[in-house]
């Protein structure tokens, strides 16, 4: 019963934590940079002010796929929760986020446009090193599923310290953090794909990057998961690492980024699956 | 509950520059900085018109922007206000007169709040907003609706349609 209801708790609330992960984030970047900042429930303010705005859409698909991006990231997190497939998680939310490029290909906006290139270039900065962490999840207890980790004895940090340093590098590129937010880029494309969404289906892309923060933080915490108080506490260092990162960091180009992901984040991915693969046959 | 009053808590700003000389500009900026801070009230520099509730526009308009700032305007979603932050953005300020520009931004969109000053304060500008913020709660739905819809409300089957003309345009060519 226990192992049921507690997933089911989270997803069902996953928006609402989000949001307080968002409040709490730009509190604690505001207190960085010597500000008081906004109140905790500012993220929600503004949900709902959204969603009361008139929605101007572009047309009807442009509107549809930006809710089904929602949809589709928060069926990950669920799949994720209950313990499925990594692979399979990997590639939902790959589908959530193909669904917002698909949405911001479709309109004849050029900032959306460039938004659209800019998220590929991102994707294919994560998604190989995500892959490679569930290969090495793989060889670690023998299958892909999630569960497998969190019924695990020995938490996946002290068996793979190295998958942990892939993934607090490309985290930032996943959250769109500050060195690598050319996909976000508020000063010079103003948001990117979510550009030409107005009114309560900006509402739905605001809310799915809440789920994004909750689904991010589910994979650091699967590195503790054995060991809850461990979760905890990496999720507490990365959200002030991330923090950190963003405040005392400029923007990189995407070629940049492009070449710290393939020079730096999935050669560590790559040579954390052969130790894991070598420490097996020892 | 009413959702207007969330309006008030999270407005959005959109700044836009119709030829001014730099100077307000730069002091809406100081409001995002530390001293000012003014997201503590929810405020975000946006730069998106699609997203955002509030039109900070500096500057008098020239015959070059003022097609820009119409076309921002429209972009805006209702409810909207729109401020008017210094002495040209009010009345052409020292530009008044000149070939290429005419006094002030309410010749072309209308201006719910005059934030007077060359340049404006910070602190002339957060006023300006929360003044504004009060007149954005204050708008209603009726009040977003086009007069002359109201006046003139659609009758059946005399829209046109555009594919009915292209099919016919199509046929001729």
């Amino acid at each position: 019963m226990k192992e049921v209801l507690i997933p089911v708790l989270l997803i069902l609330l996953a928006p609402a934590i989000g949001c307080l992960v968002y409040g709490f984030e730009r509190i604690v970047k505001a207190r960085m940079q010597r500000r008081i900042g906004p109140p905790l429930l500012q993220p929600f303010y503004d949900f709902l002010k959204l969603a009361e705005k008139r929605s101007m859409i572009v047309h009807s698909t442009h509107a549809f796929l930006g809710i089904m991006h929602f949809v589709a990231l928060w069926f990950a997190l669920a799949v994720l929760l209950f313990g499925g497939d990594l692979i399979l998680v990997i590639f939902l939310h790959l589908l959530s986020t193909s669904l917002l490029i698909l949405a911001a290909y479709s309109t004849r906006s050029i900032f959306s446009h460039l938004g659209a290139n800019r998220t590929v270039i991102s994707i294919l900065c994560y998604e190989p090193v995500l892959i490679l962490i569930a290969v090495a999840v793989y060889m670690l207890t023998g299958s892909f599923d999630a569960a497998s980790i969190f019924n695990g004895s020995e938490p996946l940090l002290f068996r793979m310290p190295a998958a942990f340093v892939a993934l607090l590098m490309i985290l930032p590129i996943k959250l769109k953090k500050s060195p690598f937010d050319v996909a976000e880029a508020h000063q010079e494309l103003t948001g990117g794909v979510e550009l030409e969404f107005s009114g309560v289906f900006f509402a739905a892309i605001y809310a799915a990057k809440w789920v994004d923060y909750v689904f991010c933080y589910t994979l650091v915490y699967l590195f503790g998961a054995s060991d809850p108080l461990l979760g905890i506490g990496l999720m507490a260092f990365v959200f002030l690492y991330l923090n950190a990162l963003d405040n005392s960091s400029a923007r990189v180009n995407y070629k940049q980024m492009l070449r710290f992901s393939f020079v730096v984040a999935l050669p560590v991915a790559f040579i954390n699956l052969l130790l894991t693969i070598l420490g097996l046959h020892l | 509950m009413k959702l207007n009053t969330f309006r008030k808590k999270s407005p959005w700003i959109l700044h836009y520059n119709a030829g001014g000389c730099n100077g307000c500009d730069i002091e809406i900026l100081a409001c995002l900085a530390p001293k000012y801070d003014i997201e503590r009230f929810g405020m975000i520099n946006s730069g998106n018109p699609k997203q955002s509730d509030v039109l900070l526009v500096t500057g008098p308009v020239t015959k070059r922007s003022r097609e820009r700032l119409v076309e921002v305007y429209a972009q805006m979603p209702e409810p909207k206000v729109v401020i008017s932050c210094g002495a040209c953005a009010c009345t052409g300020g020292v530009f008044r007169g000149m070939y290429n520009c005419e006094g002030g931004i309410d010749q072309y969109i209308p201006v719910d709040v005059y934030v007077c000053g060359c340049a404006t304060r910070p602190e002339q500008i957060i006023d300006g907003v929360i003044q504004g913020l009060s007149i954005l709660e204050k708008k209603t739905k009726e009040l977003e609706q086009s007069v002359r819809l109201k006046n003139e409300p659609v009758k059946e089957g005399t829209q046109l349609n555009r594919r009915n003309i292209a099919a016919e345009i199509i046929k001729t060519s």
